[in-house]
């Protein structure tokens, strides 16, 4: 469906995007991973035709971006935010009929919309009455409604509820039923490494990590233990057995020097903590995350959303 | 074009309903009638019933002819004295203060308008004084003066000799009819004030209309900058069709407020009979409106893209405001003087040309090159404004936080369009 090709994108003497190739098929959703300032949203942006790019390429179905596409993606920002004095259903019907859609059509599924989402007695509120959960439920529809082949959700979960955060992963699983290409771009590993068939990771604007999940699990291989325990842990990171390791209240994420005995860890591990659970498995997405950024996201200074 | 349309149709539906639109529909029409026609109404009315003024007369000798003339001069429309003299005595020792007294508390009760006092030396002294709550009633003061001054010129020159009957011919009161002459060579009679007024009333709409229109276009540039709805926009239309229909839709909000201003000065001018303005020079008028509000509509586009606070978007207004006030400072010399260079040199700056115009046109048509060179002058630079608003707006719509410097702002506008 989409298919970025070497983009490059310089603003003054920042490069933020440098290189990337990307490509989203029909019935997929990618997780477009990445640090704070990354160049993630500058992409989003090139691949919407916000800003152009300095450099490569980006086709949709092997046709370069025209004005027909603009109705065909679906677009939900970061920052969050609509016209606070206007009400819930206009307003959803203001962005459907720019997106081509007749005011009918778009009434009967702006109804249908709302239903879904619960908030069927909001229709004739005012943006600002509303909570910020349901505001971002509205914006969501916003990005949906037109039926778009492309689905572009930058953290779509951030500031929902668990039930909500439930009704929009079936939704993103419907759509992707339906064949629509999903980019799903997130901090949370978690919800991309359950949600998501491949993933894109871009750190200083180049992807650093591309690929579906099992292969990028399967690339570090089986050497990650995941404990849960209580007792004081703190003395995990200074074993000679450990390469890595994410520590939290009762639980880690160790990841092993190669060819060491895990029963051997278990061993000692079972002397000193009550453990819980221990699991010698594929390293979740976040430790990935982690190696690979080099530390906390967001040290690097940069600001994200300046272009 | 389609999207276009959209846009247009939302921005006005949405505004129509905002609060700041709503104030101005109304708040024009008051200032216009308070400042402009209210006092011109008041100032040519006819008084209903007569006036009662009191004279303490020192020396005795004025106070009968004094009344006479004013009888003579100012009728009221039902055939009564305009004006009735009420002589107030004065103590035989001559002292007044008794009579002042009595005098000031018949003014304060109301009873009378006001009083004067004649001192004893009529003849040498030129110093009358009238006491009254309201001095500030030019028409009772300027015909008593003249009145006062008739009847002592005239008996000034009987005491030199004169015959009675060439005093009168000599002192035969003069009165300034004013007429106004236009192009076409057809006389309307109308006085300073009205055609000054009439002028300053059509600048003050067009500098309302624009200041309107431009703050809830930089307003709602910055709410959907602030709120980051600009990204869904631009994700859904490109940047000339949202910024073409933001354009229209005010434009549309302007031609409602324009359409509901004008029906209140049909009706004002139905009411009370007056002529504003000859149905072609409300079409010129008109034409230098729509020119000169598309104009100011490219130049807000262009000076509140970048704007992405609430603090520059008032300084940006207040710089634009500065613009428009120009006209209205120089209103009073344009008056006196509409063909003067200084005139004629500010009607060819484009910024200024609509409202000049405006002002000039009632008080005095100015020739036809003139005016067809302003217009030229005017669209022309409207349509660059645009173009260059375009390039603008296209380019500085997603520009957070940093105003980009002159020199930025300048290679944008030359940068090639994708």
């Amino acid at each position: 469906m989409l298919n970025v090709t070497r983009v490059r994108k310089t603003f003054a003497s920042v490069i933020a995007v440098d290189d990337v190739s990307l490509n989203v098929r029909r019935g997929e959703i990618l997780g477009l991973l990445g640090p704070n300032g990354a160049g993630k949203t500058t992409t989003i942006r090139m691949i919407l035709n916000i800003i152009p790019p300095d450099g490569g390429t980006i086709s949709f179905d092997g046709r370069e971006f025209s004005e027909d596409t603009r109705d065909i993606v679906g677009y939900l920002p970061e920052e969050r935010g609509l016209y606070r004095k206007s009400k819930v259903l206009n307003t959803i019907l203001y962005f459907a009929r720019l997106k081509g859609i007749e005011a009918d059509e778009a009434n009967r599924r702006g109804y249908k919309w709302l239903e879904r989402f619960d908030l069927l007695t909001a229709f004739e509120r005012r943006i600002d009455e509303l909570s910020k959960g349901n505001q971002q439920k509205v914006q969501f529809i916003i990005s949906v409604l037109h039926d778009p082949q492309l689905v572009i959700l930058d953290e779509p979960f951030s500031g929902l509820d668990p039930v909500n955060q439930v009704v929009l992963k079936d939704t993103l699983m419907e759509l992707k039923q339906q064949g629509k290409a999903i980019i799903l771009s997130t901090h949370q590993m978690d919800q991309a490494e359950k949600l998501c068939d491949r993933i894109c990771l871009i750190d200083r604007g180049k992807v650093v990590l591309e690929g579906s999940i099992s292969d990028v699990r399967n690339r570090y291989g089986r050497n990650t233990l995941h404990i849960e325990f209580s007792g004081d842990a703190s003395f995990i990171p200074r074993m000679p057995w450990v390469k890595t390791s994410h520590l939290y209240e009762n639980s880690a994420e160790i990841e092993l020097n190669d060819h060491e005995h895990v029963s051997t860890i278990l061993r000692e591990l079972a002397g000193r903590l009550e453990i819980t659970r221990f699991e010698n498995s594929f390293p979740s997405l976040n430790a990935i995350f982690l190696n690979l950024v080099g530390g906390a996201p967001g040290t690097n200074g940069r600001k994200e959303g300046t272009g | 074009m389609r999207k276009t349309f959209t846009v247009a149709r939302w921005e006005y539906l949405e505004r129509i309903k905002s609060k700041a639109f709503i104030i101005s529909l109304f708040l024009m029409p008051i200032i216009m009638v308070t400042t402009g026609v209210l006092p011109t109404l008041l100032a040519s009315r006819p008084d209903t019933e007569s006036k009662v003024i009191a004279v303490i007369d020192q020396s005795g000798e004025f106070e009968g002819e004094l009344s006479h003339v004013l009888k003579e001069r100012f009728v009221l429309p039902n055939g009564q004295p305009n004006y009735i003299l009420r002589p107030i005595p004065v103590d035989p020792s001559g002292d007044v203060s008794g009579a002042r007294r009595l005098a000031d508390s018949l003014v304060i009760a109301g009873e009378i308008e006001g009083y004067v006092i004649l001192p004893m030396s009529m003849m040498t002294d030129t110093t009358v004084e009238y006491r009254s709550e309201n001095i500030g009633n030019f028409k009772i003061t300027e015909r008593l003066t003249g009145v006062i001054r008739d009847v002592i010129t005239e008996r000034r020159l009987r005491e030199r000799g004169f015959d009675p009957t060439v005093v009168k011919e000599l002192t035969s009161p003069i009165e300034l009819k004013t007429i106004k002459l236009s192009k076409t060579g057809q006389e309307e009679e109308a006085g300073f004030a009205q055609v000054f007024f009439t002028a300053y009333v059509f600048m003050m709409m067009m500098f309302f209309l624009i200041m309107t229109s431009g703050q809830i276009l930089v307003r709602s540039i910055l709410e959907e900058k602030s709120n980051r709805v600009i990204e869904i926009l631009l994700s859904s239309c490109r940047p000339r069709d949202l910024m073409a229909g933001k354009i229209m839709g005010l434009s549309g909000l302007a031609l409602t407020q324009m359409g509901f201003w004008v029906a209140i000065g049909l009706a004002v001018s139905v009411k009370f009979s007056i002529t504003l303005v000859p149905f072609g020079t409300a079409m010129l008028l008109g034409a230098y409106f729509v020119l000169g509000y598309l104009l100011y509509a490219s130049i807000f586009v262009a000076a509140g893209a970048p704007v992405s606070t609430e603090q520059e978007a008032q300084q940006i207004n207040s710089y634009l405001v500065l613009i428009l006030v120009i006209p209205i400072v120089v209103a009073f010399v344009a008056v006196q003087n509409p063909n003067s260079t200084l005139i004629r040199i500010l009607s060819f700056i484009p910024v200024l040309t609509a409202s000049m115009m405006v002002l000039r046109i009632p008080i005095q048509m100015p020739s036809a090159l003139e005016i067809i060179l302003t217009m030229v002058v005017l669209a022309l630079s409207g349509l660059g404004a645009m173009w260059m608003a375009g390039k603008v707006f296209r380019t500085t719509m997603l520009l957070y936080g940093k105003r980009p410097s002159l020199r930025e702002f300048v290679s944008l506008v030359r940068s090639r369009e994708r």
